[in-house]
């Protein structure tokens, strides 16, 4: 009847608005989605712009046109091998640096002295059986048997710091008494005498007083041999000498004690050292 | 002036290469510039120290002036004679002060006290080392002045070089006045000879170059440095041996020049080892043999047998051991256990 034709096209309205909903809604996430695309599309072409400036801007340093999201592994290797080296740079320029042998370990000491770099020493040590000293290049007049004898097997860290101290110092006395001589040269009387560790420095040097020369002869003693200070000095000059120069002695000598060599002489040299 | 040191300073001029002879003078400080101005030094030899003498003269030379004039000669021309070298002992751990001026004087005093016809003259240079000439004479004679000994001793080393003269009997004196001078208690001769000055002292102080392994670039990297981008028809077809070769004589030897040595000697004193079925000797004693290698500058030498081709890397440690060692005489025995033969120590 009628109700059921009724109901059949209810029924039909129904399905139609439902697949016109379903159409409708199709075609919403289809623009959407297109918008998407248009988006990504266009941040796409943002980031293509910056690495084209970036690499416009680096020409030549690296090669890779990669994504520079993730470095290429190129990259990450020479980053590595750059920063492995840095450090060590870094230990070598602490002065104790080592690398493994195939029997032990290479060690090298690097010396200084008030921010000048002097002379490196090595020492290749065995360690089976027992730790001990293959070859080396430390000078013969450090006592490195003595030092090995008392350190090396019981606490190898102490052994170096003392060695350390000892190379230290002795090319920190070397070098005053080269600045010394290349200096101050003017003001020194006759040779320099020296030995091998430079723990003994005996010469002759110029002093004003009341406008005359006057000629101090001094000897200093470097008893503690870690040190690069000496630990005695002794000036003397001729027995009649005017009583201003006992002073200037005494000063001097404190001054020797506590000030580097070559520091001294610069400060005598700039004061004029007249005493009138 | 004393005639003996008038012709003992001909005699010293004579020996020395005539374009060397002023700046030796000069070196000298005896004679004034004025007084060197006076002599033509393009003139012979003979002429030149005859004006030297005759101004020596003029100066009143004694013989302490000669004798630096002769200790100069020796200093610039050292490998004129054979050095040895002796290592010196002592049982106190305590640092020296070592005092130059106390030294000579202890050293003048001993060896004065065993024989009083010395002549004894000494010479400081830059790089720490002490130049001593003797003189020798007798118990009843004077210094002969053509019988000299020479030490060369660096301060607070244990090692003198001694280039003796034909007097050996002075040698124990010499050395022990060294012993006491130094504050040492004990010498010995080590088994070390040369005429190359420099390279005992190089060896003995360790200042020749041995190839220690750091991280640190060392400033002279040769490496790659082949000339094979020559020609490419030429193809290397040994590469990997040749690179190996020259990778084992750097670690043995270091990069640097080598210190200068004329010989090795090896004095065998091993059994002869022969197939038992030939059994050549009767009687089982040792072979007695001396091998001697003889070179202008044996280290060099021994360091290019490899690359040439004509002996295998690595070679013998007999022969490479020299310069760690400090000797160059060796004695080679039987291994009391083992077959082989073992160095003596």
């Amino acid at each position: 009847g009628v109700f059921a034709h009724l109901e059949m096209l209810e029924a039909q309205a129904h399905e139609a608005a439902v697949k016109q909903e379903a159409t409708e809604q199709q075609e919403e996430k289809l623009a959407r989605l297109k918008a998407r695309v248009q988006e990504l599309r266009r941040q796409r072409d943002e980031l293509r712009a910056k690495v084209d400036l970036q690499q416009k801007g680096q020409l030549g340093k690296e090669g890779s046109s990669a994504d520079p999201a993730q470095p290429s592994a190129r990259a990450v290797l020479e980053w590595k091998t750059k920063s492995v080296k840095a450090m060590l740079q870094v230990f070598h320029l602490t002065g104790i640096s080592g690398k493994l042998t195939k029997r032990g370990v290479c060690f090298c000491i690097s010396t200084a002295y008030e921010g000048t770099y002097l002379d490196s020493y090595h020492l290749d040590l065995l360690t089976k059986p027992e730790v001990r000293i293959h070859r080396h290049s430390v000078p013969i007049f450090i006592p490195l048997e003595q030092i090995a004898g008392k350190y090396l097997q019981a606490d190898i860290r102490r052994f170096f710091s003392v060695l350390s101290d000892h190379l230290n110092a002795y090319v920190g006395r070397r070098y005053q008494a080269d600045q010394l001589q290349e200096h101050f040269s003017d003001q020194i009387e006759g040779t320099l005498q020296r030995n091998s560790l430079c723990n003994l420095l005996v010469f002759n040097y110029n002093v004003w007083s009341e406008g005359k020369p006057f000629l101090f002869n001094v000897r200093l003693l470097y008893g503690d041999v870690c040190c690069s200070l000496p630990t005695e000095v002794v000036i003397s000059c001729r027995v009649d000498a005017p009583s201003p120069l006992a002073e200037m002695a005494a000063a001097h000598s404190d001054l020797f004690r506590r000030v580097a060599l070559h520091r001294a002489f610069r400060s005598f040299r700039s004061a004029g050292e007249r005493v009138d | 002036m004393d005639e003996t040191v008038a012709e003992y300073i001909r005699r010293t001029v004579l020996k020395i290469p005539r374009d060397e002879i002023k700046a030796m003078l000069q070196n000298w400080g005896f004679l004034s510039e004025t007084q060197l101005q006076t002599i033509n030094f393009r003139q012979i030899k003979e002429s030149i120290s005859q004006d030297v003498v005759q101004l020596c003269e003029e100066n009143s030379a004694d013989i302490k002036q000669a004798a630096i004039l002769d200790i100069i000669y020796n200093h610039i021309y050292p490998n004129k004679r054979v050095w040895s070298v002796y290592q010196m002992k002592k049982t106190g751990e305590e640092m020296e002060f070592f005092d130059l001026s106390d030294f000579k004087k202890k050293f003048k005093r001993r060896l004065r006290s065993a024989l009083k016809n010395v002549t004894i003259n000494f010479r400081e240079y830059e790089d720490n080392a002490i130049w001593i000439r003797i003189a020798w004479g007798t118990p009843y004679t004077k210094p002969n002045q053509y019988k000299t000994s020479y030490v060369v001793y660096h301060s607070q080393t244990p090692y003198v070089f001694i280039s003796a003269s034909v007097l050996k009997s002075t040698l124990p004196l010499l050395c022990q006045a060294l012993v006491f001078a130094s504050n040492y208690h004990d010498i010995r001769e080590m088994e070390l000879r040369s005429h190359s000055l420099n390279s005992l002292k190089d060896i003995v102080f360790k200042r020749y170059s041995q190839n220690f392994q750091t991280y640190y670039p060392r400033r002279t990297q040769e490496r790659n440095v082949s000339p094979e981008s020559a020609d490419l028809r030429i193809i290397q077809e040994n590469r990997n041996e040749k690179e190996r070769i020259q990778r084992v004589n750097r670690e043995v030897f270091g990069d640097g020049p080598q210190p200068k040595l004329e010989f090795a000697q090896y004095k065998l004193e091993t059994m002869f080892k022969s197939d038992p079925k030939m059994d050549v000797l009767d009687k089982k004693e040792p072979f007695r043999c001396l091998v001697k290698f003889s070179s202008p500058d044996l280290l060099e030498s021994l360091k290019s047998l490899a690359p040439a081709g004509m002996a295998d890397a690595p070679l013998s440690p007999l022969l490479t051991c020299i310069p760690q060692k400090a000797r160059n005489y060796f004695k080679i025995r039987e291994k009391k256990d083992f077959a082989g033969s073992f160095v003596n120590p």
